[in-house]
């Protein structure tokens, strides 16, 4: 039996190894590693001395520190709010028509509003930069043309629009992840029960809603929570527009841009390594916290309807 | 007939949509043919012969390194995904099939990544890379990529596999097949439908990914073509046939490989998040 | 080939025990079929006997060694699949040939066993194919075809026409009858259908909830089931079984049906069974059985009637002939004594 064991063990190290070790070394040591080091504090030599939770303490509360974070805080809640009242009604609403029976050319719609997820949201955010952008003139002519041009304002450079501002070209982009999870779900609803709501003479509409949005309420939740990590993580489209100060003013600073200011440090202070490992240990806690109100809270109570 | 009304009326709203979802990019892409008279005169004309002009793209293919920055992004992707679908295909096979004390618990460890962002570590990821001289180099993108990419795809092989029936190892135990060439000779085979799933999740991310490059490789040999981009519009922000061009140059490929591609990937990314 | 002993073999997952001590031997060349309802425990043991999973007790031996610790490959053993497990990507030839080549036999040597089998399945034109595009018959063979080159000393096939159409199956039994005479191998054959272990089996192990019923010959198990499990098992339709009370060394039951019995019963509960093939219409009864129609089932030659006895239990009797009786006909029927089976209060036979 034991040469049975020894073989099973080399087996299970061949085919289970080299995944643990890369996901191990540079996924979970990392992280851990960011963790301790948010526990201390570096002196002007380089050498660092342990200092338990002060770096929190500093983050949350002192005046230095705390303005930031909370703003940056506050604007990755609100990041939250727009993708949540934009795109994800948006994405179940296309990816309802598009799951409509009989439905034309529904692989080129499909194709077509996927587009922009594919592309790098740096190219994104330059690209809606131009766009928008007073110099060019586009949007305003846009706007003319629609009699609205008065509305026109260089949105992302006013401190009241450019964090909305960005949050819709961000929205604009992700749609399309949404709408495949919920297209993809939606398909999955037996045709015989719509076809059974129809007999029974329910409109679209009313199937819809009464019979589609229930039954795929388990996916609506995997991208509230997908959405959920996915902002709170952000930081490329608010770098490729505003760049590390996330301007104007700091209207559009994220917990990302915040993280990667304080740790490579900018024109206004000296990077800090330890402070930079404390806010990206404040971002873990706070997406697992979010994560852990998902799956205990929420996703319990979702039951996942197999047919 | 209402019907018909109905019906319109969803089209008109599609379109509408998708007209949204492209124009933006089909400005960028057009205006970068075009001349700067022309780009800021008539921005949403199609480049006529008189407004004809490749001098943006003159300057962004002679000034950067595009050759370079393709070969890095594509190296970088394949290589990664290669890597994500061997490893990831190995670890989800021993995981539903030699059950063992703590199967679960490592399952649970592994997808444990789906939900965190491995950027958080990254002031750790990058020191590592400090101490093991990797700094500017591919494999400290690829080695980053990779863990970022197998705890998805590890969920999702998990489920392609379920779906091979038992009997078949079964069969090829009473065979004698060993047990490593049951793996690569009969359920890696069959797992070919997954590769589009696990590369829809894994290659999209890792090829517009601005982040990793920038902290683990910004070298000129090194940089990605995200990243290549992005410094050089950074250069050179007032050229806009420049700037339009660099976007263009971002954009047309992946614009092409999407299109060919469009319809496995959908129905890879379908595919997979029905599970 | 060889012979194959199961000794007090058990298996349990977890808190559920599947097989309890299972004893059974198989002599070398034998056609064994192991028969009972799903759950019986049937394909497990089969499993075990494969080595596909391990044993929790007990001791397994193919020929003169003990093979609990095996691998299956190392058994000697091949296994027809229900579902033909045939590998999907390789076409038929290396569906055959795969596994020989880890077994390190020389290329003649493959090529010589994939030629014989493929004479043997009538295989020769379909080398070439890939298993979808083979039919549920083709399939069949072909995994039939696997488990003949590799030449073992037991084959066991688990359900292999269950998936197969029901024509289909009648022509396929007929052909593995034919196998067996052919290569007189051990075959070691598991079937929910009683029909197929009757007309394939040398001997037939009947089980039930893990335990071995009964063990015998077709016409031992028809003729002298063990107990009332194996009654109405074996056989279709199911035996009927009438419940009696022992009075005066005679069960006698509620329609007046009286059937000797030794006088250690007296005064308890048993039960006599009667296959329904076993009626007689009319005949020299002293005590003919009155029965009314209430239904019949109509299979050409041959019907199957549903009756109500004067103590109103129903029974099904099998009329041969054309002109089946009609609903509502009153029949006298009678019943050879030496076709009365009798079982005690436990169901034991008496």
């Amino acid at each position: 039996m034991s040469r049975n064991n020894l073989r099973r063990m080399l087996l299970l190290f061949f085919f289970l190894g080299p995944a643990v070790l890369v996901y191990s070394i540079f996924s979970v040591y990392p992280l851990i590693a960011t963790m301790s080091l948010s526990t201390f504090t570096s002196d002007s030599s380089g050498a660092l001395h342990f200092v338990g939770l002060e770096n929190y303490r500093l983050l949350l509360m002192d005046k230095d520190w705390r303005e930031p974070f909370w703003n940056a805080f506050l604007n990755n809640i609100w990041f939250f709010i727009i993708h949540m009242a934009v795109q994800n009604p948006i994405g179940i609403a296309i990816a309802g028509l598009l799951s409509l029976p009989h439905l034309k050319f529904r692989g080129t719609y499909r194709t077509l509003i996927f587009t922009p997820t594919m592309l790098s949201v740096v190219i994104i955010g330059f690209s809606w930069n131009l766009i928008l952008s007073p110099l060019w003139g586009i949007s305003e002519g846009f706007l003319k043309f629609f009699g609205l041009g008065a509305f026109f304002q260089p949105w992302l450079g006013l401190e009241s629009s450019a964090l909305i501002t960005i949050g819709l070209i961000s929205v604009w982009q992700f749609v399309g992840i949404p709408l495949m999870l919920i297209y993809a779900a939606l398909l999955n609803v037996p045709s015989e029960l719509v076809d059974a709501a129809r007999i029974d003479g329910l409109s679209h509409m009313r199937i819809f809603f009464s019979v589609k949005l229930p039954l795929i309420a388990p996916t609506i939740g995997l991208v509230s929570i997908l959405t959920f990590v996915g902002n709170f993580n952000a930081f490329d489209l608010v770098y490729s527009i505003k760049g590390a100060l996330a301007g104007p003013n700091f209207s559009t600073d994220l917990l990302g841009t915040f993280f990667y200011r304080t740790f490579f440090g900018n024109q206004l202070q000296l990077g800090s390594p330890t402070m930079g490992a404390t806010i990206a240990t404040a971002m873990f806690l706070i997406i697992l916290i979010g994560v852990c109100i998902y799956l205990y809270g929420i996703q319990r109570r979702l039951e996942r309807h197999s047919f | 007939m209402q019907l018909k009304w109905r019906v319109g009326l969803i089209h008109c709203f599609l379109i509408a949509y998708s007209l949204i979802a492209v124009l933006p990019i089909l400005l960028v892409v057009m205006n970068s043919f075009k001349i700067r008279k022309a780009i800021f005169g008539t921005p949403l004309a199609l480049p006529s012969a008189e407004t004809f002009s490749l001098v943006g793209y003159v300057k962004v293919l002679g000034n950067a390194n595009i050759g370079v920055y393709f070969f890095n992004s594509l190296s970088v992707t394949l290589i990664s995904m290669a890597t994500v679908l061997l490893f990831g295909a190995m670890a989800a096979w021993a995981l539903a099939e030699y059950r063992f004390k703590g199967s679960n618990l490592l399952a649970l460890f592994l997808s444990i990544g789906i939900m965190v962002p491995i950027r958080l570590g990254s002031i750790s990821i990058l020191h590592m890379m400090v101490d093991l001289n990797l700094v500017n180099t591919r494999l400290a993108l690829i080695l980053v990529y990779t863990a970022q990419g197998l705890p998805m795809a590890i969920f999702i092989l998990s489920e392609f596999i379920s779906q091979i029936p038992r009997d078949l190892r079964d069969a090829a135990r009473c065979d004698g097949v060993p047990e490593i060439a049951i793996f690569f000779q009969v359920i890696a085979p069959l797992l070919r439908p997954a590769i589009a799933t696990v590369a829809v999740f894994t290659i999209v991310p890792i090829w517009n990914d601005l982040w990793f490059p920038l902290l683990l490789a910004p070298g000129n040999d090194t940089q990605t073509i995200t990243l290549g981009i992005q410094q050089f519009i950074g250069q050179y922000i007032t050229d806009w046939n420049s700037v339009l061009a660099a976007l263009s140059v971002a954009i047309i490929p992946v614009l092409v490989i999407y299109l060919i591609f469009s319809r496995q990937l959908i129905s890879g990314l379908t595919a997979g998040a029905v599970k | 080939m060889a012979k194959l002993s199961l000794h007090q073999l058990s298996k349990s997952y977890g808190s559920a025990e599947i097989l309890k001590d299972i004893s059974l031997d198989i002599k070398n060349g034998e056609f064994v079929v192991l028969v009972g309802p799903s759950g019986c425990g049937k394909s497990t043991l089969l499993r075990l006997i494969a080595g596909l999973d391990p044993v929790t007790s007990g001791s397994i031996s193919i020929g003169d060694r003990i093979v609990n610790d095996l691998e299956p490959a190392q058994r000697k053993i091949a296994m027809v699949f229900q579902t033909y497990a045939l590998y999907p990507h390789k076409n038929v030839r290396e569906n055959m040939t795969f596994g020989l080549k880890y077994a390190g036999l020389p290329a003649e040597e493959i090529s010589r066993r994939v030629d014989e089998a493929s004479r043997m399945l009538q295989l020769q034109d379909l080398l070439t194919r890939k298993p979808k595009d083979l039919s549920g018959g083709q399939r069949q063979r072909v995994a039939i075809g696997r488990a003949i080159v590799r030449e073992p000393d037991v084959f066991l096939f688990d359900e292999p026409l269950s998936n197969l159409d029901a024509s289909l199956r009648v022509s396929t039994r007929v052909e593995l009858s034919r196998l067996h005479t052919l290569l007189k191998a051990t075959m070691i054959y598991v079937t929910h259908d009683q029909i197929e272990a009757m007309t394939l089996a040398d001997r037939i192990v009947v089980m039930n909830k893990g335990r071995i019923e009964q063990t015998g010959t077709p016409l031992e198990l028809y003729y002298q089931p063990a107990n009332l499990f194996v009654a109405g098992f074996i056989g279709s339709p199911k035996m009927n079984q009438f419940s009696a009370i022992v009075r005066n060394a005679a069960a006698v039951t509620r329609f007046g049906l009286s059937a000797p019995v030794k006088a250690s019963e007296e005064g308890n509960a048993v039960t006599i069974g009667i296959r329904p093939e076993h009626f007689v219409v009319g005949g020299e009864d002293e005590h003919p059985l009155a029965a009314r129609v209430e239904l019949v089932e109509r299979l050409g030659e041959i019907s199957h009637l549903h009756m109500s006895m004067s103590s109103g239990e129903l029974m099904i009797a099998e009329w041969r002939g054309r002109n089946a009786p009609a609903i509502g006909d009153r029949l006298s029927l009678s019943v050879e004594p030496s076709n009365l089976h009798l079982f005690d209060a436990k169901g034991v036979r008496i």
